[in-house]
This record gives structure tokens, C-alpha cells and sequence, in this order.
């Protein structure tokens, strides 16, 4: 089990006042619950160096949780927005690709919950647009083998991609 | 509760790096865009001098109004930018959005008052309007380096609707302040050359912020 909001939301206001062991437990919380939300929608590769990067911009912008305010959705908050930003950047080799690779889960509900969270943000965007984002940004075809497995045009495929992708980012705070 | 379950050199590093930090509150930021405001109505009061007649009965009805909606969307508005600092899931800021929504009413009224043709005559041979227009998307400018200021310290991550509410708020306040200034309190006029400085400034604001607090 990863540990529950409060636990969290107390040992990151020990962090703010600067409690090195309470820090280095909650990261490990937080290292777990970031991998568990990535998975599926990162290609497993690249899931390290994403929990890592969202991981630093924890630690760079700790000040910015409030203290007054629930731990989990603050970072949700930041996790998407490295993840939008990583779908935006990354152009992944052939040999990334997904394969089995679900790790073991500590309850079935949490799992599903890790999900939804990305998941939430897909369900506001068209299918046509979520099929693109999906073969390219994150399982890694090309733009012609997308087209293909589509049939969009190559140029659809883009356009589809860069609109997906600009709506994502303007739902990070919104999609629950 | 377990510890660390997966080793992590870099839990090691950020943990050695930890300092003491002030969390962010709420209110601070507040109280830069009240402070900002207050700067902002100071300055037009030297700039071009409060109008007197707000206080001896000489302004209309539909200038408190204005100027009451105007204010209000400039704190709906602020307000969202604020807690954008401090990012989470289910901010949605839906009181900013139906405060620029409701001061459509402006010049949809003016619209319904006067008829386009009557509307186009009013707003087309009105002397200040454009100075009314510039001036207040230019005091505007104090609240936007407030909030940008903020935001830079906060980690906002939504930066569309960060820069669409900077530019909404800044406009509006900009608005506001210089609108005590302006003794043109007709409907004609508020609605148009008081509200366009805000859809300016919003347009500005979506475009210009999000590289300046982008992290």
C-alpha cells in the first residue's frame, strides 16, 4: 500500500520545515505512486526518467503545496504536466516498445484509480485524436504507420496529434 | 507505513538538498493584487485625477454598474490566477469564467439599447473612447506584473488559462482603476471602450504569459 493523504500531507509539511527522513520517505511514496500512474502511458523505457524529472519538480517547487490543501491532487497536478509535456517531446526508438510489463499491484482498486487519473484526461478528446496520441507519442509509430493503421491521412495524423496534445494541456487542472 | 522500496540514488540527492522552505499561501497572494490594485488607482489618481463627481451624485446608475462588474471580474479573475500558483487537480474557475461572461452584458446591452446602427454613430464619434481604451489596458500593466511575478514564484500548470486570467484580471483591474478616472458614464461608452481593454488584454495575456511562467 502507498501511503494514505494524510500520511502524506503531514510528512510533506515536515518537509517544508526541512525533515530530511520524513523527506526521504515521502519521495519513496511518491516514487512508487508516480510509476504506478505513469504505467501504460509511458512507454517502460522512458517511465524512470519521467518519474525522476516529476520527482525533481517536486523537490523544486515544494514550496508552491499548500499546506491547507489535500497532497494527492497537488501531485497529480504536477504529474500530468510533465507527462503532457514528456508526450510533446518525446520521439521514441522502435525498441521502446510497450510490452507486458504490468507490474504486480497492491490492490486492484488503487491501480484503477492510478489509471483514471491519466485516463480522465483522454476521455475529453475525440477518439480520432486519443488513437493518434496513443500509436505515436506513447506506443512509438511512426506517423506513416499510424496513417496507415488509422487510415488518416499523414497530415491528419499530425494535425490530430498537435490538437490532442494542445487539449491535454489545457485540461491538466480541469479533467476529474 | 514501508520505507523506501525501490533504492534511489536521487531520493539521496534531493533529500541532502533539502532546505527549509516557506510554503505558498493563498492570501500573500492576495494581497500583492490588492496592493497592486491599490498602486494602480493611486497612479491614475496622479496620472489624470479621480472623478470628483462620483461622490456628489453626478455619476449615472450604469457607471457604478460598470465599474462595480469590472472591479468584481478583476478579483474573480486575480483570484483564479492566485491559486493557479499552487497547482491541483480540480481547479476549475468557473467563478472567473462566469464573471467575464456576465460582463458580455456591457455591451450587449448597449447593443440592445441603441440599435447597431445607433451603437456604431455613439462608439464611432466618441472623443475618448480610444484614450479610455489604451489608458486602461495600460494601467492594466501594474496588476499583470503582479500576477506574472506571482505565478513565477508558484507552479502553475495550466499556462493558457494562467495567461487568459493574468490578462483578464490585469485588464479589468486596469479597467477599473482608470474608469474612476472617467466621467463618460454612458452605456455606449462603458460597454465598449471600458470592456475592450479586458478582451485585449486577455488576448495579450494568452499570449505573452505562458513563456514567462512556463517551469
Amino acid at each position: 500500500m502507498i501511503a494514505d493523504e494524510a500520511s502524506m500531507a503531514h510528512m510533506m509539511a515536515a518537509a517544508q520545515r526541512g525533515d530530511r527522513e520524513m523527506y526521504r520517505v515521502l519521495l519513496g511514496e511518491v516514487q512508487l505512486w508516480l510509476a504506478r500512474y505513469f504505467r501504460k502511458r509511458v512507454p517502460p523505457a522512458q517511465l524512470d526518467d519521467l518519474v525522476q524529472e516529476v520527482m525533481m519538480a517536486v523537490h523544486a517547487k515544494r514550496a508552491t503545496w499548500d499546506p491547507t490543501r489535500a497532497f494527492y491532487p497537488w501531485l497529480a497536478a504536477i504529474a500530468r504536466y510533465r507527462w503532457v509535456d514528456h508526450l510533446r517531446k518525446v520521439y521514441r526508438s522502435a525498441e521502446d516498445e510497450l510490452g507486458d510489463h504490468d507490474a504486480a499491484e497492491d490492490s486492484e482498486e488503487e491501480a484503477v484509480m492510478a489509471r483514471m487519473s491519466l485516463e480522465r484526461l483522454f476521455v475529453h478528446l475525440p477518439d480520432r485524436q486519443v488513437e493518434v496520441i496513443e500509436l505515436v507519442k506513447i506506443e512509438g509509430l511512426s506517423i506513416a504507420e499510424a496513417a496507415e493503421r488509422t487510415g488518416q491521412s499523414e497530415s491528419l495524423v499530425k494535425v490530430n496529434i498537435h490538437r490532442g496534445l494542445k487539449k491535454l494541456s489545457a485540461l491538466v487542472e480541469k479533467a476529474e | 507505513m514501508t520505507m523506501n522500496r525501490v533504492p534511489n540514488p536521487l531520493i539521496d540527492e534531493l533529500a541532502d538538498d533539502l532546505a527549509p522552505v516557506a510554503p505558498i499561501r493563498p492570501w500573500h497572494g492576495a494581497l500583492l493584487v490588492a496592493l497592486s490594485a491599490l498602486a494602480t488607482v493611486v497612479l491614475v489618481e496622479l496620472v489624470d485625477g479621480l472623478w470628483r463627481g462620483i461622490t456628489t451624485g453626478a455619476a449615472s446608475s450604469i457607471f457604478f454598474i460598470a465599474n462595480g462588474m469590472l472591479g468584481l471580474l478583476g478579483v474573480a479573475a486575480a483570484g483564479a490566477v492566485v491559486s493557479m500558483a499552487s497547482p491541483r487537480v480540480g481547479n476549475r474557475h468557473e467563478g472567473a469564467r462566469w464573471s467575464a461572461a456576465m460582463l458580455g452584458l456591457l455591451p450587449l446591452t448597449a447593443l440592445l439599447a441603441l440599435g447597431a446602427g445607433g451603437l456604431y454613430a455613439a462608439v464611432s464619434s466618441d472623443p475618448y473612447g480610444f484614450e479610455c481604451f489604451l489608458a486602461s489596458a495600460g494601467f492594466g500593466l501594474v496588476t499583470a506584473a503582479a500576477l506574472v511575478l506571482w505565478l513565477r514564484r508558484g507552479a502553475p500548470v495550466s499556462l493558457g488559462a494562467a495567461g487568459l486570467f493574468t490578462g483578464i484580471a490585469a485588464g479589468a483591474i486596469g479597467s477599473f482603476a482608470y474608469g474612476l478616472a472617467c466621467p463618460i458614464d454612458s452605456i455606449d461608452h462603458l460597454g465598449i471602450w471600458h470592456v475592450a481593454p479586458v478582451a485585449l488584454m486577455g488576448l495579450v495575456g494568452r499570449i505573452a504569459v505562458p513563456p514567462l511562467v512556463r517551469w
